[in-house]
């Protein structure tokens, strides 16, 4: 298994810095996901590691060896692309035994090895097909296949499953976590999809604006974001944040003031001091319904739409602290315009200071 | 609302499309009339050229509109065989017309794919020059050509009538576009596998694009076997002659003989047609892509 580590690795193209100074280590057999917003460099930095892209400053560590300024063939490196990038005028054997032909291995070798993938990947039925003639699923274990038969040290995926619906994607994101469990490979993989990053990794690398926002294992991250933007970035529907004043603090809790009068007392990292002014988040699942006059209500709100989605409702309540969006169970017999009360599961809400982190 | 102002409706309705109907078909026809009268203007003259060729020369100047021989004679193209160098001029212009092709396609392939693909110093001059050189006329150019192969002392040979019409701007026009709008992916994949430059052009763009190649290589086949003005100046031996200029060739002491010159003209004419007939698609497809460019 093998390992990959970026040492302050940095990338401009002119006057924009798409990434900066950033240093990150892949354990080997790991599957990483780099996830963020378009824009945040996610695409930039995997490419840099396949070597697709120069590396402005810094240096890329492939199992210890300096890769920086080796050329993406000699990497050790496969990438599985958005597109799938499959050649249209090769069959599907070819575009699998296509690297074993460019480095000149004998045609029983490659019968053999692409023989092998098309197992692996239950491909053999269609090597003799087009790209053209391929489902888009069928198309993406192509791709897979043609990174697999390289044997390679890394694997890199960037958005493979982007171009795919969603019930496809389901079934991609199972074959592919299976796959990373029989080749206990290391994986890289771009997506900006938080579902398919929490559900595939077992590490997640949040980017914002070029930099690191945190590293963390999903829950850790869903339970524990470091800031803000890592906050609202997983979940979802979207974590809740209100304007509150913090009205003092001890013992790693503090009593947060909304809008409206309504007192939360929450756990905090920080020992302070604090500042006055914060954000509280609170998950849409942290709330629980109660009638607007119950001893553990903290807010009281009218529902302003309801939203069945089968496994669980969505509501979305104002109150006088602000819009709120409350997640209840499937079967919630609850109307538009109702009264209801909140009762906040205080414990798990996070407390953030102005400039946007944890406190 | 009554009832039978709601019936009254939909019939009204349906004699309104009915009407419209009736205009479009009326357009239709007016069309299809006009088209058709068009096709027979243009296609006459080749029926009477090909008419003509089996008819006997006294048949020929003979006064009066006759659309079908009265005495069906292969003479004249017995002549044409037997009596003139077709075989030779034949020979010649496959030849200069099949190297003219494949230099044509593999040069402008490979200019087209550095220009696309490639980063390398003075990229964009040799952009902008191809650009401009697509800009001058043959013509204007004939008797730098003339002077530059007669100081080459290549007049009188294929050599003369191939090398001017190496120079294809828009051949390489047209591989830039098509090697510009491969996704970039595809060169990062082959890239990735290992794929040099020779690789990914061989390998990877050409064949992607083999469909602009067979168009290409059609219409740069069909311009150098039906061209005329330049190698019938760079040749005058009959030996070293192309059909086209060939043709000019076949004359009598005794004046012109119309029925021996079409036969000529229409085996001269023929492997274009059969090319034409055999890959009908691709030369549209080719006559599409160059009538683009020249906008």
């Amino acid at each position: 298994m093998h390992s990959v580590e970026l040492r302050n690795v940095s990338k401009r193209y002119g006057a924009v810095q798409a990434i900066s100074d950033l240093s990150l280590s892949v354990a080997p057999g790991s599957f990483t996901a780099l996830l963020g917003p378009s824009g945040c460099g996610k695409s930039t930095l995997l490419r840099m590691i396949a070597g697709l892209e120069e590396i402005t400053a810094g240096q890329c560590f492939i199992d210890d060896v300096d890769v920086t300024l080796t050329p993406p063939a000699k990497r050790r490196i496969a990438m599985v692309f958005q597109s799938y990038a499959l050649y249209p005028h090769m069959t599907v054997r070819q575009n699998i035994a296509f690297s074993l032909s460019l480095a000149g291995q004998s045609r029983k070798a490659q019968d053999e090895q692409t023989g092998k993938v098309a197992k692996l990947l239950q491909l053999e039925a269609l090597l003799d097909r087009r790209p053209a003639q391929l489902s888009g699923g069928q198309r993406q274990r192509v791709a897979i296949g043609r990174a697999l038969v390289r044997d390679p040290a890394v694997f890199l995926f960037d958005e493979p499953l982007s171009n795919l619906d969603a019930m496809l994607r389901g079934q991609m994101r199972v074959e592919l976590a299976k796959l990373h469990q029989d080749l206990g490979a290391t994986m890289i993989y771009v997506t900006h999809d938080q579902v398919e990053a929490m559900t595939l990794a077992d590490r997640i690398v949040v980017l914002d604006k070029g930099r690191i926002s945190q590293i963390g294992s999903p829950l850790e991250l869903y339970n524990s974001p470091a800031n803000k933007f890592v906050a609202s970035f997983i979940g979802s529907p979207g974590m809740n944040f209100l304007p509150v004043t913090i009205a003092g603090a001890a013992s790693g809790r503090a009593k947060a003031k909304l809008a409206g009068g309504a007192m939360i007392e929450t756990p905090v990292r920080s020992v302070g001091p604090f500042p006055p002014d914060a954000e509280l988040g609170i998950r849409p699942e942290h709330f629980a319904l109660v009638a607007p006059d119950a001893p553990g209500s903290a807010l009281t709100g009218a529902i302003s739409l309801v939203e069945h989605l089968g496994n669980s409702t969505i509501l979305h309540v104002d109150t006088p602290a602000g819009p709120l969006i409350v997640e209840g169970e499937g079967n919630l017999a609850a109307k538009a315009g109702e009264n209801v009360g909140l009762a906040v599961d205080s414990d798990r809400a996070q407390l953030f200071g102005p400039d946007g982190n944890a406190l | 609302m009554s009832a039978a102002a709601a019936n009254a409706r939909p019939a009204a309705d349906a004699a309104r499309r009915l009407n419209r109907l009736r205009a479009f078909d009326s357009v239709g026809l007016f069309m299809t009339v006009g088209t058709l009268a068009l096709a027979v203007l243009w296609a006459f003259p080749l029926y009477w050229a090909l008419v003509t060729t089996f008819k006997p020369e006294s048949e020929v100047v003979k006064a009066g509109l006759q659309l079908w021989p009265e005495h069906f004679t292969l003479e004249n193209y017995g002549h044409a065989l037997f009596d003139t160098e077709i075989g030779h001029w034949y020979v010649n212009s496959l030849v200069t017309s099949g190297a003219t092709t494949l230099i044509v396609v593999f040069m402008a392939a490979g200019a087209g794919y550095a220009i696309s693909q490639l980063n390398f110093p003075g990229r964009r001059l040799f952009w902008w020059t191809i650009l401009a050189s697509f800009m001058v006329p043959f013509q204007a150019l004939i008797v730098n050509q003339f002077v530059l192969m007669s100081q080459l002392h290549l007049i009188n040979t294929l050599t003369a009538v191939v090398a001017p019409q190496l120079i294809a701007p828009v051949a390489v026009i047209i591989y830039k576009q098509f090697f510009d709008s491969v996704p970039r992916d595809f060169r990062e994949a082959a890239v990735i596998d290992g794929a040099g430059e020779f690789q990914l052009f061989f390998r990877v763009y050409l064949p992607m694009n083999w469909g602009v190649t067979t168009a290409l290589a059609i219409i740069v086949f069909i311009g150098a076997w039906n061209n005329f003005l330049w190698p019938f100046l760079a040749v005058t031996e009959q030996e070293k002659m192309n059909v086209t200029v060939g043709i000019t060739q076949v004359f009598d002491a005794f004046g012109v003989k119309y029925a021996r010159e079409l036969a000529v003209s229409m085996l001269a004419a023929l492997p274009v047609a059969a090319i034409y007939l055999i890959f009908q698609r691709r030369v549209t497809q080719a006559i599409m892509l160059t009538a683009g460019i020249k906008g």
